[in-house]
This record gives C-alpha cells, structure tokens and sequence, in this order.
C-alpha cells in the first residue's frame, strides 16, 4: 500500500524544507501577519484615547481618535541630521537598532456628543519599531544574493531575529496552554477528590481562568476573577438568565445519572429568578455597598470578567449571557462525566491543547502595552497641555520615545510583559548549525526547578511536529524542544466570521433559538 | 594594580598591554605580565535566563532627571500578590508617595521642563548626551531665576537650541519651533535671556554643519555634498560669509554642487531654500557671491 519513495526523491523534499526561506519561516510569516493586520487591529481595539479635560464647569471635554497605524522599513537619523536606510549589517557594527518609524493618524476631537469637531488631525511619527531581519519591513525583502553579498549580509542567513543595540536576538517560541477550552481533570480538596473543568478564557490580551468544581458533596461551584471564593453554579447560571429548573438541567446533559445530580443542585438553589440571582452575585461582589451598586458591579463583572472570550463584536450583551450560560453548562457536564467515569480527564500535554506563541504573538502583547503606555502619556500630556493653556495639537503631544522604549527594552533585556524573563536570547552564532537550531527552538513556560514529569516526557501526539531526540540535558530537559524538520506550523483564522458562516453552510448548528450565533471554542483572539 | 610597573609594553615582544579585571595582559603574545590577586568585579556571573537579577545597583545617574535618577519606588513585589486591606494600603502609600515625590514648584516645573527637553531631543533625534546638557542648561536657567515670567516650553527649547550650537550640530530655529510647544517668539525670549545671563559658549555658526540634513533632504549623494563642502570653504577662505545666514549659505552651496554636478537632477533655488528655511533671494545673492570668488 505504502507507495516507497525513492531515496532520490526523499532527498529533494528535505532540501526543500531545509531552504532559506523555510527555516524561519514561521517567525517571518507571524511578524508579518503581526506588521499587516495584528498592529492595525491593536490600534482599533483602542480606538480612542480620553482625557479628564471636560470634568470643569465651562469646559469642553477632548478626546483622542486614533487611526491607521503604518510602518515604513528601517532607517536611521544621524546625529547630524540626515537620514538614510539602515540595513542590518550596519546595524550590527554600529551597535544600533535595526528599527522602522512607525506613524499613527490621530486626531484631537473637542466637544459634547453631537457637536464635536476636530481640532488637529495628523499622521505622527509614534515612535520606532524593531524590525525583524527578512521581514516584509526589512530593508533586504527581496534582494538576490549578489545584492546581499554587496550590502556586506551572508545570503544563507535565515532571519527570523531582531537586532537591538548591535545584538541579534530571538523571540522563543513558548509552548502555552490553549485556551479557550474545556479542561476536566481531577483535584483534591480537603483530602477529598473533587472533579473540575477549567478553561483560559483570553480575549484581546486579557486572560481569565474560569473554574467550575463539582465538590465532595455533589455541589458544583463556579470561580473566576474579580470574584473572591466561588459561586454556585445554580447561581450564576440564572444570573446569566437561564432560569428554569428543566432549561437548566435539559441544557447540562439528557443524561439520567447526570439529570440525578442536577436536581440535587437545583434542590440547594438559592435563588429562583434572575433578579434574585443578580442581587446574590451583587452582595459577593460588592458586599457592604449600597444595593444599586451592588447591582451594577455583578452586571459590570458578568460582562467584564466572566468568560471574556465569548464576546464578539456585533453580537447582543444578552446573547452573550446566554452563550455564557451555555458554556457553563458544558464545563458543569465535563464534571459530571468525570464523576461518572464516562470520560477521563484530559491530558494537558496532548498537543492538540497547546498553543506555540511566535514572535508575532509576543510582539502583538508587547505593541498592546506600549500603546497603553503611550496612551496614558498623551492623556497626561494633553491635561498638562490645555491646562497651560496652549494649543492642542496632535505632534506636540505625542512623545516617541515612550513607544519606542517599551518596545526595544523587552527585547533587548528578555523581560516581557506579564513577568516573563528569557523571552528574547541572543541568538547562538557559535556556528551555522547552531542558528537554524536556535531559530527552530520553543519553550515550555513550565518552571525547570520542578520535576512535571509528565510535561517533560516524550508524548505520542508531538509525531512529526516535535523533534523526538533535541532537547538539552539537565534541568531543561525536555522543557526546551526543537521543531521536527518537516513541521508545518498553522496560523489562526484571519476572519472568524467567516469562519462560522462557512461552517453554518456546512450544516454546523448553533445553540438552538440563536441563530448565526454558536459557543466559539476557537480561540478569539490570538 | 599598575602599582610601580608602569610600563605598557610587554616584557618579552614590546607589543600594547591591556588590563582586564585582575590580569594585565599582552595583546600581541598573551603574557601575563600582572596579576591582583583580588577581583574586583562582581562575584558572580549572569546568564541570559537567569530567573533573578542579582544587579545590586540600579541605572547610573543621570542629569536629566529632577532627581537625578534616584527616585524610590514602591514596587508590586514579586512573590505572591497581596489581597484586600494590605494592598489598599500600599495603593494608597504608592499615591501619596508619588505625590510626596515633588515638593516644590521649581521641582514641579523641572520635570515638566526635563520632559519636554526629552521630547524634543527625541524628536529631533539628538544624542544622549545633548539631553544631560540641555538638562544642565535649564537647571541653571532656573537657578539664576530666568525662567521668571517666560514660558517653561521656550525655556526647554531654547536650551534644546543652544546645546545643538555648542556641540556644533546646529538646528535651525524654524526646525525646533515645529516641533516644539513654544511659538518663535517665546523660544526668542528664552534664548536671549540665556546668552546673555548665562554667555552661552556659542560663535557664528558653521554652515557646514547644516549640510549632510539638507543634502539627505534634497536627495542628494554624498560626493555632491562633499563638492558643497569645498564651496562653503571658499567662501570662507574669502570671507565673504559674514552677515549672511549661514543656513541659506548651505543651502546655496548644495545649490551650486548639485547644478555643476552633470551626473545628476539639478535642484531647484525655492527648493533649496524651502529646505534651509529662507528665501530663494538669499540663495541666489549666495550663489553670486560664490561665483565672484
């Protein structure tokens, strides 16, 4: 059956793979995807900039509108004043950043809704972005090697690095969680084994972890941020505005033995309604305070905090309760059945539940904070601005430096955001070899000062993805991996709307009474 | 470590010697020709994954921070994050430490002169180095009380200025004007009122100093630019600059150099002087002059 490949053949499809351009190719291809459409899309989840002009009686309120972001490619600005393209060579001797200019359009609006104008719109030069060497933005894109020879860069060279302060580095390819999924696996409370569903809810850089438990006595309890100790699921499931006892139950499971352990929740139920059950989650989450408050704050976290990742744009805030209930009744089944023994729990180190985040990745979390950063600054420069009384005008408020800075020192320390340290390593030139290994190298973020046993052993579903033997001796064994040679590394969807209308084609059915609208278990933002 | 052997050549091949750390050691042989016994470096090597940083100190200091770059700071901590009242008592010491961190108003208008001056250094793309002075520039402003009655935004960028003309890579006012907050008369102001309290260390300026940006400006090569520089020389070496602006004299050079050079797109004189900030008579009446000599 197995048509054998000649050895001749075979050959070629490994030179193939082993070709400039495929080497780093899963770097270029997620910064570039970062450069196109993750930077843009960063830039639009902002949307505006506020200030706290306007809070004064007899003051008009401003606001910031940002725009198109565009970067151009690399150049430097000598300390006499001219500017030219730098390429990376010259990057490299001169112990400089191999950097592009990135510009936003901004445009400062005065005035109450209805009546606003623009009082200054231009594109400004936020501040600089490093660039990754053989990158759409990088100066050599395209040149033959004859060119690349004559601007003094080695044409085998794979890329796939930055250059920051004269020094190469890479971005690690970590190994995360997915998220957005359904975990169940077993725990123990108390001496006792208890069953619980987890999932990492992320959305737009934000992470969650949303826990449901089903406790020694039968009860299941529901935990997520913002919310001290857990809730009962009953609870929260009625808050979200499912509120029957047999919609409740008809939408866990049809199972008999899982209805049996239903009803013993629904018996416990503290609350009937959905107005009861807001008022209960009002007095966990803002207890002590007034009762319109309390009220708020429970809708505010429902939105906010609970399950972020099923938020859509374009979708209702009630069908996202909805959708939300829904989940939570799939996470409360995942419990039930690994009570039951009808499923085992499921393995994290399945490769189908990991997520590689490439440098793309990192730097879409990296841009996102600087932007906040720079956000908050234009916000106090603009304050101080009118407050003095000059004129507001979009490129004397903007300080490039404070982009630049957030971006360039993360990669040249190593120290992401979020805590991370290690991120960014100098690339290893000890020999040619040694580059492409380093290039084609990922991380687990799982602590080498611990045994995870489990994390570091060979796992059956890494076949053809994982290189089965690289890995270092000692305490990152098994923790630091090597991509398998002829791995292809796929990319998230670009548009995810039309993602579900093609499956909605295909005959996939969403939650019935909601129609186009379905639980997203793909991921919503990555 | 050098004690008494003072010499710096080797012993055995007369070739540089160079000391690192603890060993003096030649560069062309590799003898070893001192040895201190005691390192002096830090006890310790880092590696790039390191979870923890053992840097006992912090950045060096820096002029071109109110507080010189010793600022406290209460941080977030690094072990497990703190819950309930504990960490509303930080937040609040966190704020009025913060606000503790100004105590004067000339301290206040320091930091909002520092960040200007970082804005406008970056902006222009200036070195480091011109920010420590420019910073210097201003605290001695504010010491010899001028900044009373003229704005805090001339001031940062009229030291901004001064400092391009004393480290010669002079800045056309128009340039720092556009992307300063000070309009061209409050610049004026400041920077009168620092020459002439403070004597600026500042002559007339070269004009050469303005031609590799105006060259990088027009698009023009570097050998054009070279061929500028030799006429900015004659003119020197005639003296025929004087009372001249020496921007529009760059510009006319490159003028000149760009017209007489066959290989290339002649530029225009509105060109010329759209980029140098003056008017296409100031470069013409340059040009004449440069063919008299």
């Amino acid at each position: 059956m197995a048509t054998e490949l000649n050895r001749e053949k075979r050959r070629d499809i490994s030179r193939e793979y082993f070709s400039r351009e495929r080497l780093a190719e899963h770097h270029y291809r997620s910064f570039n995807s970062f450069l196109n459409r993750g930077m843009q899309r960063v830039v639009d989840e902002k949307e505006t900039i506020d200030t706290d002009i306007g809070d004064k009686e007899g003051e008009e309120p401003v606001h910031v509108e940002l725009g198109d972001v565009r970067v151009v490619t690399p150049r430097v600005r000598e300390a006499d004043g001219s500017e030219e393209l730098l390429y990376p060579q010259e990057a490299r001797l001169r112990n400089i950043t191999y950097s592009a200019p990135v510009f936003m359009e901004m445009s400062i609006v005065k005035g109450e809704e209805g009546d606003q104008r623009v009082v200054d719109s231009t594109e400004t030069k936020i501040g600089r972005m490093p660039v990754m060497v053989g990158s759409d933005k990088c100066n050599i894109a395209g040149f033959s090697d004859q060119e690349l020879i004559d601007i003094g860069e080695d044409p085998a060279d794979p890329g796939g690095y930055f250059i920051v302060n004269g020094s190469e580095r890479v971005l690690m390819t970590s190994e995360d969680l997915a998220p957005n999924k359904i975990l169940a696996e077993y725990d123990t409370k108390y001496g006792d084994e208890i069953q619980v569903a987890k999932t990492f809810s992320q959305r737009r850089g934000y992470r969650a972890l949303v826990l449901c438990e089903r406790t020694r006595d039968g009860l299941l309890e529901v935990s997520f941020p913002s919310v001290s100790g857990s809730i009962n699921f009953v609870t929260l499931v009625r808050a979200l505005g499912l509120e029957s006892d047999e919609e409740i139950v008809h939408k866990v499971s049809n199972d008999p033995e899982v209805v049996k352990y239903m009803l013993e929740n629904l018996e416990e139920a503290e609350v009937q309604s959905e107005e009861q059950a807001i008022e209960e989650l009002g007095k966990r989450v803002a207890s002590g305070q007034g009762k319109n408050y309390q009220l708020k704050r429970a809708n505010y976290v429902i939105d906010r905090y609970l399950l972020p990742h099923l938020h859509e744009d374009g979708v209702e805030e009630e069908d996202v309760r909805i959708n939300k209930a829904h989940y939570l009744c799939r996470m409360a089944e995942a419990c039930f059945e690994l009570a039951l023994d009808r499923r085992e729990s499921d393995d994290k180190d399945h490769y189908a539940n990991k997520r590689l985040k490439v440098s793309g990745d990192l730097m879409k979390d990296l841009f996102r904070t600087a932007l906040n950063k720079l956000a908050r600054d234009v916000k106090y420069q603009l304050e101080r601005a009118n407050m003095r009384n000059r004129q507001l005008s979009v490129n004397t408020v903007v300080r490039s430096d404070v982009l630049t800075e957030r971006l360039e020192h993360p990669i040249a320390t190593g120290n992401w955001v979020g805590g991370r340290s290690g991120v960014s390593q100098l690339v290893d030139r000890t020999d040619f070899m040694g580059v492409l290994s380093h290039l084609r190298r990922l991380r687990s973020p799982l602590s080498r000062s611990q045994p995870h046993f489990e994390a570091r052993d060979l796992h059956a579903t890494q076949w053809g993805r994982i290189c089965p033997s690289e890995t270092p001796e000692g305490p990152n064994c098994g923790l630091v991996k090597n991509f398998a040679q002829a791995m292809e590394l796929s990319q998230n969807v670009e548009d995810e709307q039309g993602l579900k209308r093609e499956l909605a084609s295909m005959g996939v059915e969403g939650i019935p009474g909601l129609e186009g609208i379905e639980r997203t278990t793909s991921p919503a933002d990555d | 470590m050098d004690d008494g052997n003072t010499n710096s050549t080797c012993t055995e091949c007369d070739g540089q010697l160079r000391s690192n750390g603890t060993e003096t050691v030649c560069e062309e042989c590799g003898l070893v020709s001192d040895e201190n016994a005691i390192d002096h470096g830090p006890e310790w090597r880092s590696f790039e994954d390191d979870e923890t940083d053992r840097r006992r100190t912090g950045a060096p200091l820096t002029r071109s921070r109110h507080d010189r770059g010793l600022s406290t700071e209460i941080g977030y901590g690094s072990g497990s994050r703190l819950t309930g009242r504990k960490r509303r008592q930080l937040a609040r010491m966190r704020r009025e430490h913060n606000r503790a961190r100004i105590s004067s108003k000339v301290e206040r208008n320091q930091v909002y002169g520092f960040t200007e001056i970082k804005r406008l250094i970056t902006e222009l793309s200036l070195p480091d180095s011109a920010r420590d002075q420019a910073c210097t520039l201003f605290k001695s402003a504010q010491s010899e009380d001028l900044l009373r009655g003229r704005s805090l935004e001339g001031f940062a960028a009229a030291t901004v200025y001064a400092i391009c003309r004393t480290l010669s890579m002079a800045r056309t006012l128009s340039e720092i004007v556009a992307v300063s907050r000070a309009d061209e008369s409050e610049l004026k102001a400041a920077y009168d009122a620092l020459n002439r309290e403070l004597g600026l260390p500042t002559g007339p300026i070269d004009p050469t100093q303005y031609l590799p940006r105006y060259a990088s400006k027009l698009d023009l090569d570097t050998d054009i630019e070279q061929c500028a520089r030799e006429h900015v020389e004659t003119l020197l070496d005639n003296c025929a600059i004087g009372g001249r602006n020496p921007s529009g004299v760059a510009a006319a050079c490159l003028y000149v150099a760009a017209n007489d050079c066959p290989d290339c797109d002649s530029i225009t004189q509105a060109s010329a002087g759209d980029v140098a900030d003056v008017n296409p008579v100031t470069i013409r009446s340059t040009v004449h002059q440069l063919e008299e000599c």
